[in-house]
């Protein structure tokens, strides 16, 4: 942990707010993207993004700086997001499959195609996001958290197994048998 | 998925297409979590067989659609928006300075208190002139003044 983080975490625990906003402003679009992607539904999403950044701060006395903060952060979510999922399912409310199109736009969520791509190419891509969207949350929960921190998030295989507390073969023993799902789903679109 | 229960469609292609082992292999390969040797066995296995070329190739798309997704950002007032929630939700009082009893350690300075008594106290005691010790070997003298006053 760099000196900078520390400083940030003496700040955190002293109930700095601007140290919160810090805080926030670095990890927020990291946050907020496995949320979406383990959601699928952009304003479930930024509540339980709330939600995390929330929990972090009631808690973060509570952070024994034995691993990473981002890895503690990325925990903290991934729970979050399963107690969503669960809360959701139990309300027979799960509404995964949207895919908030309106969102790129209105919110930023790098959703505006670059000028110079063409609307038949642009249209192509949303309707790619929207298949993996669709494919990754017919996912079984485990398997996503898997997929997301993974090949979504570019995190390592050892990361994920701090973050989830699993062991190094579960997490690939997940990941291969999601990559073979979204594979197959991929295979019949595209 | 459990033994009992019956395979998606999907998941029953799967079986008849590419071995699972085979998918496993791959996707290893693709994180970088095999061993030199074993690394070199894929690959070869790669180039000379059509159904792990298969596998590599497949998974490697599959992987590039995910990584390629575009990244979603939080809205651009997600942070006064927690920050607000923080505030309603505690009252105000989350983010104010902290009160007096955060700050000034009273544990401390009471047991400090304490110990400067006693310390104090014992000063006191052990002393000759002091006003806590008692001695109680000194007689105490006869009211004189009382017996000129009575009358006999």
């Amino acid at each position: 942990m760099s000196e900078l983080e520390r400083t940030l975490l003496r700040r955190l625990r002293d109930r700095d707010e601007r140290a919160f906003r810090e805080l926030i402003e670095n990890h927020r679009d990291r946050v907020f993207n496995i949320t979406y992607r383990m959601l699928g539904n952009r304003a479930e999403a930024e509540e339980v993004a709330q939600e995390v950044f929330i929990t972090v701060f009631k808690t973060i006395e509570t952070f024994r700086e034995e691993s990473k903060f981002s890895t503690w952060l990325y925990r903290v979510t991934v729970n979050h997001c399963k107690n969503r999922i669960k809360y959701l399912a139990r309300r027979h409310d799960r509404d995964r499959d949207e895919l908030d199109e309106t969102s790129h736009e209105t919110n930023g969520a790098a959703g505006v195609p670059p000028h110079h791509v063409q609307p038949d190419r642009a249209l192509e891509g949303a309707q790619l996001e929207v298949l993996l969207q669709e494919a990754i949350a017919g996912l079984e929960d485990d398997q996503r958290v898997v997929v997301v921190l993974r090949d979504i998030e570019d995190l390592s295989i050892e990361e994920i197994c701090a973050i989830t507390g699993l062991p190094d073969g579960t997490v690939k023993s997940r990941l291969h048998r999601a990559r073979l799902v979204l594979r197959k789903r991929m295979q019949r679109h595209v | 998925m459990t033994a009992e229960s019956p395979p998606r469609p999907d998941e029953a292609n799967d079986r008849n297409d590419i071995d699972e082992a085979i998918i496993g292999k791959v996707s290893d390969y693709l994180d970088g979590a095999l061993s030199d040797t074993e690394r070199a066995l894929v690959e070869q296995q790669i180039a000379k067989d059509t159904t792990w070329k298969r596998a590599h190739a497949e998974l490697t798309e599959t992987r590039n659609y995910l990584s390629g997704l575009r990244k979603a950002h939080a809205p651009s007032n997600f942070t006064q928006g927690v920050a607000e929630t923080i505030h309603r939700r505690s009252a105000g009082r989350f983010f104010a300075r902290r009160t007096l009893g955060d700050r000034v350690p009273f544990g401390a300075l009471l047991v400090v208190a304490l110990a400067g008594l006693l310390v104090i106290g014992y000063v006191l005691w052990s002393s000759s002139t002091g006003s806590l010790k008692v001695d109680r070997n000194r007689e105490h003298p006869a009211p004189q003044g009382s017996a000129a006053v009575l009358p006999r």
